[in-house]
C-alpha cells in the first residue's frame, strides 16, 4: 500500500515535472532577414540565454518574413504556432492600439525629443501590451520616415501634384494625406521600386536606412528634412508562453532581450547617420520645409481624425503631449 | 620596333595572367591554394609595380585577390583590404579604356547608367571583373551604407555584361544578377522571384556544371522562401554530381564542401 502511495506520488511528480524540468523552445517570427544585425543579434541572446537558463529556454527564430506579415504573424501567435515575433509599431497596433502612438505623423520634430518622451513611455506601452497577454522587451527604433520625391517638396503645395505612396493598409498614412487633400497611391512594399521606375507613384516617405536598403535612392532625387514618423518596432512573446517558464528564467529571458533591443537601438541610430550622409553623397537634395509650409497646420486636425478612428486612445494622446511639451520647455529653458 | 616589343610584352603578361587565374580555379585541392596563393598574388603586385598600365596584369590581379578574399580569408579586415585592392585593379583595367565609367561612378544613379552603353564586346572581360570586385568590396563589409547605396550600380553593370553575353563566364553574370536580387525577403520590400529566374538562368547556361550556382540558389533563395524540398533537392545534386569541368574545378570542390554544410543545418533551419 504505501509502496502504491509512493508509485503515485512519483507518478504524479512526473506528470508535474515536464512543465518545468524540459526546455521550451519559443518560435520567433521576423520580417528581418538573416545574417542582418537583427538576426545576428536576436541569436546571440538567444544563445546566451539558453546557456545561462542551462538549455532550459531555446529559441527558434524564422526570419525574413517567411512566417508572413505583422498580422499573419500576430494570428499565429495566437493559434500557438508561434510564440512570438518582431512587430513593427503599426503591427503592435493590432494587439493594443496605444502601442502606435509613435508613430503619429509630425509628432516629433527631433530624436532629444523622442528620447526624452520614450524614457518616460516606453514602460506604459510594454505594461500596455503585457494587459492585452504579451510580453515586450523594449523598442528599437528605425529611425524617421522622411518625404523622399523627385520634385522639390518645401510646402505643402508642392506635394498635391505628386502621386505619394502609401503602404497598403497604414490608416496612419493614409489619414495624415487625406486631412492636407492628397489621395495617395496604396501599394505593397513589394511594388514600391517598380512604381517609381515605372512612375506610378513618385514620392515615398522613408528612413534613410530603408530607402538605401531597398534601392529607391535611386529613383529619388531630393529629401524634404523634416522628420514624417517615427519608425519603431518590439519583441514580444505571447504571456501564455513566456508564464511556462521559471520565473528565474524569465528573468533572463527579459534581461537579455532587453540589452539586445537597447543594443539595437543604438545601432539603427549610429545607421541612420550614416544613411544620411550617404545620401547626400548620392546626390540627393535635402530641402527644408519652408515657414508656413501649411502642414504642420494641419497636424491637429490629422491628431482629431486619428483620435476619432480610435486608432489611439484620447488619454495616451494626452500623455504624449505632455512630455512633448515638457520636452519643449525644457530646451527652451536651456 | 617599340611598339613592337610593347605589343609582345603585352601578350606576355596577358598569357601569365590566364596561367596564373588558370593554375588555380583548376586546382581541386583548396588547401593547396590557401596555402599557395599568397605567393601568386605577391608576383602579380610586382609585375604590376612594374608596369602600372599593363591592363591585363591588373584583372588578373582584380581576380585573384577578389576570388582570395572572399572564399580564403576569415579575418574581416584582412579580407576587406584584399577586396578594396582588387577593386583598385579592376577600376584601374577597366577605366584605362573606358574613363568615363569611373569619372561617372560616384555620381548619382542615373547618371551612372548610360556610361555602361559606352564598353562594347572587346571590355566585356574588363567590365565583369569590374563588376564583380565592386561585388567583393561591398561583400566584405556589408555594414557600410555607403557601399551598400552602390548595390544597384553592380547590379547595372552586371546587367550590362548579360546584355552583351547571356552566357559569360559560365553564367557567372547570371549568378551575380540572382544574388543581388535575393538579398531582400518579401516582407521588407524584396522581391526573390526575380532572383529565382537568374538562378534558372545561371544554371541552365552552364549546364548545372556550377555548382555554386546551386548552392547560392539554396541558400539564398530556398533559404528566404523555407522552401526545404527545393533547398535540399539542390544540394543533394551538388553533393552526388561528379565533374571535372575546366574553370570551375576549384569552385566546384568548394561547393560541395558548403552543399555539404547547408545539408548539416537544414533540418534544425527548416524544423516547424
Amino acid at each position: 500500500m504505501r509502496l502504491m502511495t509512493l508509485r503515485r506520488i512519483l507518478c504524479g511528480l512526473a506528470l508535474l515535472l515536464p512543465l518545468h524540468a524540459t526546455a521550451a523552445t519559443l518560435k520567433i517570427a521576423t520580417a528581418a532577414p538573416d545574417g542582418t544585425s537583427w538576426m545576428e543579434a536576436f541569436r546571440k541572446g538567444a544563445d546566451e540565454i539558453k546557456q545561462r537558463t542551462a538549455g532550459r529556454v531555446e529559441f527558434r527564430f524564422y526570419p525574413g518574413g517567411v512566417m508572413g506579415n505583422d498580422k499573419s504573424v500576430l494570428r499565429k501567435i495566437r493559434i500557438g504556432q508561434l510564440h512570438g515575433g518582431a512587430i513593427t509599431g503599426g503591427g503592435l497596433a493590432e494587439i493594443y492600439p496605444d502601442a502606435q502612438i509613435y508613430s503619429l505623423p509630425f509628432i516629433f520634430n527631433s530624436l532629444a525629443e523622442v528620447d526624452y518622451v520614450r524614457t518616460r513611455m516606453d514602460p506604459l506601452l510594454m505594461q500596455g501590451l503585457e494587459t492585452q497577454g504579451f510580453v515586450g522587451f523594449g523598442i528599437s527604433e528605425g529611425g524617421f520616415a522622411y518625404l523622399m520625391s523627385n520634385q522639390p517638396v518645401e510646402k505643402l503645395d508642392d506635394l498635391k501634384p505628386l502621386k505619394v505612396w502609401v503602404p497598403e493598409g497604414d490608416v496612419i498614412s493614409h489619414t495624415a494625406f487625406q486631412s492636407v487633400g492628397i489621395h495617395p497611391v496604396s501599394l505593397p512594399l513589394t511594388d514600391v521600386l517598380t512604381g517609381l521606375q515605372t512612375g506610378l507613384i513618385d514620392t515615398v516617405a522613408a528612413s534613410a536606412v530603408g530607402a538605401i536598403a531597398l534601392q529607391w535612392h535611386t529613383r529619388v532625387k531630393h529629401l524634404t528634412d523634416t522628420p514624417l514618423i517615427y519608425i519603431y518596432g518590439t519583441l514580444v512573446v505571447s504571456a501564455k508562453a513566456f508564464n511556462q517558464l521559471q520565473p528565474p528564467d524569465q528573468a533572463v529571458v527579459r534581461e537579455v532581450f532587453g540589452k539586445v533591443l537597447a543594443q539595437l537601438n543604438l545601432q539603427s541610430r549610429k545607421d541612420e547617420v550614416r544613411a544620411r550622409e550617404v545620401l547626400l553623397q548620392q546626390g540627393i537634395g535635402f530641402v527644408p520645409l519652408k515657414q508656413g509650409d501649411g502642414w504642420h497646420d494641419v497636424v491637429d486636425e490629422t491628431t482629431r481624425r486619428l483620435t476619432e478612428k480610435q486608432v489611439f486612445s484620447a488619454e495616451m494622446l494626452g500623455v504624449l503631449q505632455k512630455h512633448l511639451g515638457d520636452s519643449r520647455a525644457g530646451a527652451a529653458g536651456r | 620596333m617599340v611598339m613592337l616589343l610593347a605589343g609582345c610584352a603585352g601578350m606576355v603578361t596577358q598569357r601569365m595572367g590566364a596561367t596564373l587565374s588558370s593554375a588555380i580555379l583548376n586546382q581541386d585541392d583548396p588547401e593547396t591554394v590557401r596555402a599557395g596563393a599568397p605567393a601568386y598574388l605577391l608576383l602579380i603586385d610586382g609585375l604590376i609595380a612594374d608596369d602600372p598600365q599593363d591592363k591585363n596584369m591588373l584583372l588578373a590581379g582584380a581576380r585573384l585577390y577578389g576570388a582570395y578574399a572572399a572564399v580564403f580569408v576569415d579575418d574581416r579586415e584582412r579580407a576587406l583590404r584584399m577586396a578594396k585592392k582588387a577593386r583598385d585593379y579592376a577600376r584601374r583595367g577597366l577605366c584605362a579604356d573606358y574613363p568615363q565609367v569611373c569619372k561617372v561612378e560616384s555620381a548619382p544613379y542615373d547618371q551612372f547608367v548610360p556610361s555602361l552603353h559606352e564598353v562594347q564586346v572587346e571590355g566585356l572581360d574588363a567590365l565583369y571583373v569590374y563588376g564583380s570586385a565592386w561585388a567583393g568590396r561591398i561583400q566584405a563589409d556589408s555594414s557600410d551604407w555607403a557601399a551598400i547605396a552602390d548595390l544597384p550600380k553592380v547590379e547595372a553593370v552586371m546587367r550590362r555584361v548579360v546584355a552583351m553575353d547571356p552566357e559569360y563566364d559560365n553564367g557567372r553574370a547570371q549568378l551575380y544578377l540572382a544574388v543581388l536580387n535575393t538579398l531582400v525577403p518579401p516582407s521588407v520590400g524584396g522581391r526573390p522571384e526575380v532572383g529565382r529566374g537568374f538562378f534558372e538562368k545561371a544554371i541552365a547556361v552552364s549546364q548545372g556544371k556550377d555548382l555554386m550556382a546551386k548552392v547560392e540558389f539554396a541558400r539564398r533563395y530556398a533559404r528566404m522562401v523555407f522552401d526545404r524540398e527545393l533547398h535540399d533537392r539542390l544540394l543533394h545534386e551538388v553533393v552526388t554530381t561528379e565533374t571535372r569541368v575546366p574553370g570551375l574545378v576549384l569552385s566546384n570542390v568548394l561547393a560541395k564542401q558548403e552543399a555539404r554544410k547547408l545539408l548539416a543545418t537544414s533540418a534544425e533551419y527548416f524544423m516547424e
